[in-house]
């Protein structure tokens, strides 16, 4: 019993550690392409593990407990999430892998990201949150739509059971089965991740990089981790919802770099629109592609007969 | 004593004591809080089917009155005088003009309603509920504002009450008995026959209820009540008195309306349009709560907005729906509670209601900001706290019908709480402390222990929700359908997944507890006061920047106005001001009429007795 | 342990980040240097937006006593390890103007400066130049300014305070103009 839940631990350290490493890697990655769109060469693509490894290093200023604690807790609902999510074949937890759950408790990294930056009572990134929260009204609605499109297709909430459906090769995707649900999602992971044309909550030319403002050194450390990890899983929710999982990590973090892959080119060549603009986007065409979704699912019989 | 009774009586005793005593205010406090535990302890000794039957003469006619228990009204008994217990218990040490006889009144009103087996005990019992809770109204922070709010609240009321008068009467009239069940028996047995005179008669009672908990467009009464209600019962009113509409609901939803009318989706077009009601309820209060500065206010709207998850989940009415919606109920007394407790306990600490001039009060009061924290968690549905699974079921019981513009409805408002839950959270414990509060301290000792332990109950009951699920799947079976499997104390069952909270529970602490020791390994941090603040380089001191200024938080989601303003043009609220002034203007005509001239009203009465006749001739 | 701090070095000097001050001059210098042409995140420097998260401050150009005012509290609100770039010739010696009366004249009187571009206006191969020259020098810990700002605090504080006492507040009756309603 001990030995068991110890070898699950030092898996679930492993995992937080592979995922983060994705992450950060998906960020050097991202990096480097926008810079050779703009005919740069562009900063090494390890250059995200090099920024981590300096501002753990760094010095830095806390505003007191909350902010330490809102930090904290920005980063481990994000790394608790992480153990449920079906990483090619392998889950942690497989018995608790609900896709809701883990959706939650990403929103729970994001609460607790926000108590932190707001309490270092910086009105700047009191503006940048809010922009960040008037967003996620706008792109959680068609994520939603989509989300409960394949609950009704799948008849199922886990994560595992809606993986394991869609194998036996790409005709049993649910990208072909559902093309417009996975469209409204791609266009909803572009706001969720925060890149361009959605990224107003940390302009840092204008509001001098929102929620960040106060953040130096470790917390700042902590908040590339999370961003890092939420990349990874939101991503990886994607690849399980859509693109039929993966039978080893190798092609699950291929499949997540091809949708990493579009955001990046997406936010490459877009500027930034104004908030209420890309909150009533989301509302339009994303949600209607979702609806849509939603309706055909439900005419072909998706109905639970209860 | 027989159980029953003595739940109904010993908070009329309590009244009176605390009537007489009120002018020593601890004394009263403390009537209240023992009166509530002794009916708390008296609940104990009752049990499903206990019965209590008496016989009233009245004009001739041998009416047969009662007290009766089902699963429900257990299960509301509990968490209402449980909810009751804390409450009192902090108001103990709470110095706003709250009455603790009109409570205690209040109670064995709500007692009464939810035991009562026939129509005209109900009745009165809603009328007593009514109106100490009107009286209660007067006496809060702003006199001339109170006195209007408890005006609206009454209005409504005594709109509901008409409403729900003539439905019992037409019942009546059909049955010839007031017995609750027979009268439901008798609607389900000529549903088949009429059912749109059972319609028209359950809308008569439906609307009553609507009412009285706030459900769209009946909302409007809900914020200016709430808002000027005296503090320490603000949290009465808005977690367990917007709950009677609730059991209202539940006694006349086990129509099974489907059989009988169109059906929508599988629902029945009676129950898919109150879904409506009850989505679009949920919206309109997220969506108006987000642009509140007044805290108070913020949260009445916030209040309806989750009952309107309740009715939304209760008329799907499978067992699911219904399972749902008694989770919110009770996880919305819990954490509505929690947040609105800390709220008065700010605003007693604070002296103000406008959230814009608050901030930064976390370092003054670290356990109410936490307090606070975990129930705006929970209100947000996080898990692992309350509130996560009753929205998720809800969610599930939704989408299971293909319910899916309702379902998104719901969802958005889900988060647009999240939106109102942090602009709050923001606006009254983060950022910067105004010097104003240099002096604030953290609440008393009896506020620290109703603090903790409601803390201790929202994390409680979100890890073992089973202890909640067990009486609701009673309640459920006790309407004829088939509960949600059970699997343990830590399981929340639906559709889609079944969720072992304590797995996540765990998971959830380990993931911090490795934050914190990785927070703690890294390089060393400072800690600066903060005034030490990015300010574009800017010395404060030069610019005479003081905390308020550099507080962000009034008209937080200003762009959103832009995106959401030919929604906020439709207004209820001046329907009910314009249908108000209209009457008025009825009334004065009509008082034109009486002149003084005495002729006059010999030939109004000489009118009045023709109309009388022939409406008599024609009738019989 | 020295191993350790070597490493740490290293990595400290491959991942810069710059919190640029211009003060009117020498600003239009930048943008080239970050974008396609010269492209300076491919030494790993990026442009950040407060001094909290910033490891290098760029001045840029002449210093008015008020400006300095505020580079200091900027300097001050950023934490160690922290690095000065004194751009142009104004932080060197008050560049053309040398005689004016509301100019400092040598910007490492008041801050420690880790390294001066000389030129008016330095070209942003100077700039690039320099941030090569920074990062072998972090990379061997040469570059420890930081640490003789602590040491000698007394003989900077003393500086600043001869210069800042000739300015006051910007404005007068601060109280009158800024009250609200």
């Amino acid at each position: 019993m001990v030995i068991e839940f110890l070898i699950k631990l030092a898996q679930g350290l492993g995992i937080g550690a592979l995922a983060l490493a994705t992450g950060l890697l998906f960020g050097g990655i991202g990096r480097k392409i926008i810079a050779r769109i703009q005919r740069r060469y562009g900063p090494p693509f390890t250059q995200n593990y090099i920024d981590l490894f300096k501002l753990f290093s760094k010095g830095s200023v806390s505003h007191g407990w909350a902010f330490d604690l809102g930090l904290v807790a920005g980063f481990a609902p994000m790394l608790a999430a992480l153990m449920f999510l079906p990483i090619g074949p392998f889950t942690l937890l497989p018995s608790d892998s609900s896709l809701i759950m883990i959706v939650y408790l990403m929103m729970m990294a994001y609460l607790g990201m926000a108590m932190g930056v707001l309490a270092s009572g910086n009105p700047n990134s009191a503006i940048g949150m809010s922009r960040a929260l008037m967003l996620m009204a706008g792109y959680e609605v068609p994520f939603a739509a989509v989300i409960f499109s394949v609950y009704l297709f799948s008849k199922t909430g886990y994560l595992t059971q809606i993986v394991a459906q869609q194998a036996g090769g790409f005709m049993n995707w649910n990208i072909v089965k559902m093309p417009l649900g996975f469209l409204a999602i791609e266009i909803a992971l572009q706001g969720m991740l925060g890149e361009k044309p959605f990224d107003q909550a940390i302009a840092p030319a204008e509001i001098a990089s929102g929620p960040m403002v106060e953040l130096g050194g470790k917390y700042l450390g902590f908040g590339m981790i999370q961003h890092s990890v939420g990349l990874f899983l939101e991503t990886g929710i994607v690849v399980d919802l859509f693109l039929g999982g993966a039978p080893n990590f190798w092609i699950f973090i291929a499949k997540q770099f091809v949708l990493y892959f579009i955001v990046i080119l997406v936010d490459a060549i877009l500027p930034r629109l104004r908030i209420h603009e890309s909150t009533s986007f989301f509302w339009k065409l994303p949600l209607f592609l979702g609806i849509l979704q939603a309706v055909i699912v439900i005419i072909q019989g998706g109905v639970l007969n209860v | 004593m027989n159980s029953l009774l003595a739940l109904l009586i010993i908070p009329v005793i309590g009244s009176a004591a605390a009537a007489i005593l009120q002018r020593y205010r601890i004394v009263e406090r403390l009537i209240t809080f023992l009166t509530f535990s002794l009916t708390f302890l008296f609940l104990f000794g009752i049990k499903t089917g206990n019965l209590f039957t008496w016989h009233l003469d009245f004009l001739g006619k041998n009416l047969e009155m009662g007290l009766q228990i089902t699963p429900l009204s257990i299960f509301m008994l509990y968490m209402t005088i449980a909810f009751g217990i804390v409450l009192t218990f902090y108001n103990l040490s709470e110095k706003s003009k709250m009455k603790g006889f009109l409570l205690l009144l209040t109670l064995a009103a709500s007692n009464w309603i939810f035991m009562s087996a026939d129509l005209i005990s109900f009745f009165f019992a809603w009328e007593l509920m009514g109106w100490s809770s009107i009286l209660m109204i007067f006496g809060g922070r702003r006199e001339a504002e109170s006195r209007q709010g408890a005006l609206y609240y009454a209005m409504m009321s005594i709109g509901g009450s008409y409403s729900m008068l003539i439905g019992i009467f037409l019942l009546s009239n059909l049955t010839g008995t007031f017995s609750i069940q027979s009268n439901v028996s008798y609607l389900v047995s000529i549903l088949s026959v009429h059912p749109w005179w059972v319609l028209g008669i359950l809308s008569l009672f439906f609307a009553a209820f609507m009412i009285k908990s706030g459900i769209f467009p009946f909302h409007t009464w809900v914020p200016y009540t709430y808002g000027e209600a005296p503090d320490g019962f603000v949290p009465y009113l808005s977690s367990v008195m917007s709950k009677y509409g609730v059991y209202g609901f539940l006694i006349f939803l086990p129509l099974t309306l489907g059989a009988h009318v169109p059906t929508v989706l599988g629902l029945a077009w009676p129950n898919y349009v109150l879904l409506w009601f009850g989505s679009i309820t949920a919206v309109v209060g997220s969506v108006l709560a987000f642009m509140q500065d007044d805290v108070k206010k913020l949260f009445a709207y916030s209040s309806f907005s989750n009952l309107g998850f309740i009715l939304a989940a209760i008329a799907i009415f499978t067992p699911i729906g219904l399972t749902a919606g008694l989770f919110h109920a009770f996880n919305h007394l819990l954490f509505n509670g929690a947040i609105f407790i800390t709220v008065i306990a700010v605003i007693s600490k604070v002296g103000t209601t406008r959230m814009s001039e608050m901030g930064g009060l976390w370092q003054k009061m670290p356990l109410t900001f936490l307090t606070f924290f975990v129930g705006i968690a929970a209100a947000a549905g996080i898990p692992p706290f309350a509130g996560f699974g009753s929205k998720w079921m809800i969610f599930q019981a939704m989408i299971s019908h293909g319910l899916i513009f309702a379902t998104i409805l719901l969802f958005f408002s889900s988060i647009a709480s999240f939106l109102y839950l942090m602009r709050a959270f923001h606006a009254i414990f983060l950022g910067q402390l105004s010097h104003r509060y240099d002096n604030v301290k953290e609440v008393s000792a009896i506020g620290k222990i109703t603090e903790s332990f409601l803390l201790g109950a929202l994390i409680f009951f979100g890890i073992l929700p089973g202890f909640i699920l067990d009486p609701i799947n009673s309640i459920v079976s006790s309407f004829g359908l088939k509960p949600l499997p059970t699997s343990g104390y830590e399981y929340i069952n639906g559709f889609f997944s079944s969720i072992n909270m304590v797995s996540i529970f765990i998971v959830v602490i380990i993931a911090f507890i490795f934050g914190f020791t990785l927070f703690a390994v890294v390089a060393k941090h400072k800690k600066v006061p903060q005034e030490d603040n990015y300010t574009a380089g800017q010395i404060p001191q030069d610019w005479n920047l003081t905390p308020e200024m550099y507080q962000f938080s009034y008209d937080f989601y200003e762009p959103m106005d832009k995106e959401l303003a030919p929604f906020l043009k439709v207004k209820i609220d001046g329907f009910f001001k314009g249908f108000g002034e209209s009457v008025e203007y009825i009334g004065g005509a009509v008082k034109e009429i009486f002149t003084g001239n005495v002729q006059i009203y010999t030939y109004l009465a000489i009118g009045g007795l023709v109309i009388f006749i022939i409406a008599g001739w024609v009738v019989w | 342990m020295s191993e350790w701090t070597e490493i740490v070095d290293y990595f400290r000097g491959r991942s810069m980040w710059m919190l640029h001050y211009c003060t009117g001059c020498g600003a239009i210098e930048l943008p080239p240097t970050m974008t396609s042409r010269w492209d300076m995140e491919r030494f790993g420097i990026t442009p950040m937006a407060t001094p909290r998260q910033a490891d290098i401050l760029l001045i840029t150009g002449y210093l008015a006593i008020k400006t300095l005012k505020r580079v200091i509290y900027t300097y001050e609100q950023m934490q160690a390890p922290k690095w000065v770039l004194g751009f142009g010739s104004c932080t060197i010696n008050g560049g053309i103007y040398w005689d004016s009366y509301n100019v400092i004249e040598r910007l490492d009187k008041y801050i420690p400066v880790d390294i001066y571009i000389a030129g008016c206006m330095p070209r942003p191969e100077a700039i690039l130049d320099a941030f090569v020259k920074l990062k072998e020098m972090v990379q061997k810990g040469e570059a420890k300014g930081y640490e003789k700002y602590v040491k000698n605090y007394d003989w900077y504080k003393a500086n600043q305070d001869r210069v800042l006492k000739r300015t006051s507040p910007v404005l007068k009756e601060i109280e009158k103009v800024t009250k609200i309603g």
